[in-house]
């Protein structure tokens, strides 16, 4: 792989599909859910994530970390309808061999692209101690974060940068089956990424599933007691290729297959939780960079 | 005046006195009591969600304490003394938080 084509793309999309993604009430942790956020109520979460992937198998030794604070503000307009604002703080490092030998690195901090969502209630069947519902999302992702970032090298590529320049929509549709022993989330989304600055990343569509178990307390007392879950998510995630000046480039997108087991404490005011994504199947196109795996921890207030 | 006069004008003063104390102590009996109400809200399954629901009833005038049973779906609403919530009241606001209003009892405390 020739130098330019190096710091053209790191091969390896970073971007907030997989990084900004959840709703704050009680629900999955790399996705949406269909449960409500009461009127004229606030609920917040802050996830922070580590990840990394490697195992390039070019000259290039691409190497990728990215540490995030995610912000999520979720407001309910209705008891069925709710905005969320979605604003992240990346700090991004790519290292990589040089044509000429020399390990060098690039990297850049700060605010990333903003999203904005709603998320509408369409069906609804609530029973004693169950609820089952279904609710359509649609939204925005902004160009808030920087991208004509630049070092020693040069400008960043585009993927390295924290923002894409462009304005993204999106949208899908979440399903959620709650009872008080577990919760069966699921969403189908896609998301349209445009061009800016000559680049666009490839539209990016995925599946997601989530089962969340109530591990304790075993029996229920009175009152309202937290509850420790045990939760197994799953995220198929296509991403088409990017395109470079309206030429696809080869080393990037395909399909991701992630699994991600974690724990969750949730009471009536607050939730603390933490997830490993580990990919399970990753077949990605040409040297696209391979996820070795993904760390979030975070918690949500209900005010 | 004569004294039989008196004494049944002393005697219907004294009635009369007894009377209005009597109906004062009721009037402070009846304001003391709270009224409480049990709801059933449907739907209701994790504990981040029961906040919503308290918060939501106790926005109405006159609510002193909401309490949820999460396993029973109950929600139990305790009224200032002299206040009252009627069942439109209760399901607007359950509706409000995103959930279901099946029932609504009414007991004193």
């Amino acid at each position: 792989m020739c130098r330019s084509r190096i710091l053209a793309s790191t091969g390896w999309t970073i971007s907030l599909v997989f990084i900004a993604s959840a709703a704050a009430t009680a629900a999955p942790q790399t996705f949406n859910t269909a449960l409500p956020v009461a009127e004229g109520e606030f609920v917040f979460r802050e996830q922070f994530l580590y990840r990394k992937a490697s195992g390039d198998p070019s000259r290039a030794d691409r190497e990728v970390e990215v540490l995030g604070a995610i912000s999520v503000l979720g407001y309910g307009m209705t008891g069925d309808f709710a905005g969320f604002a979605v604003l992240p703080y990346l700090d991004k490092e790519l290292g990589l061999t040089t044509a000429s030998g020399a390990r060098i690195t690039r990297s850049t901090s700060g605010i990333g692209d903003a999203r904005l969502f709603g998320r509408y209630t369409v069906y609804r069947d609530d029973a004693p101690g169950r609820t089952f519902r279904i609710a359509p999302f649609a939204g925005i992702e902004l160009p808030t974060g920087d991208d004509d970032d630049s070092d020693g090298q040069g400008s960043l590529p585009a993927t390295l940068q924290l923002g894409s320049g462009s304005w993204d929509p999106f949208g899908g549709v979440v399903a959620t089956y709650q009872t008080l022993d577990y919760q069966i989330d699921a969403q189908a989304s896609y998301k349209l990424n445009t061009e800016a600055n000559g680049f666009e990343f490839g539209d990016e569509a995925r599946l997601d599933a989530s089962l969340q178990y109530r591990l304790w307390p075993r029996e229920l007392g009175p009152g309202v007691p937290g509850f420790l879950y045990g939760v197994l998510e799953g995220n198929l995630l296509y991403r088409g290729k990017n395109e470079i000046g309206g030429i696809d480039d080869r080393d990037s997108g395909g399909t991701s297959l992630f699994l991600s087991p974690s724990l969750q404490y949730v009471t009536k005011r607050w939730i603390v939780e933490a997830i490993v994504q580990v990919p399970l199947v990753q077949d990605l196109n040409g040297d696209a960079l391979e996820d070795d795996f993904t760390v979030r921890a975070g918690f949500r207030l209900n005010f | 005046m004569r004294p039989g006069t008196k004494a049944a004008v002393t005697i219907h003063v004294l009635f009369a006195a007894i009377a209005i104390m009597l109906a004062t102590l009721g009037t402070v009996s009846a304001q003391t009591e709270r009224a409480v109400y049990v709801l059933q809200a449907d739907g209701l399954a994790c504990p981040f969600c029961a906040y919503g629901i308290e918060k939501q009833l106790g926005r109405i005038d006159g609510v002193a304490t909401v309490s949820t049973d999460i396993e029973s779906g109950t929600v139990t609403v305790t009224m200032s003394p002299g206040a009252s919530l009627t069942e439109k009241q209760a399901k607007e606001a359950v509706d409000r938080a995103g959930f279901t209003l099946r029932g609504f009892k009414w007991k004193t405390d």
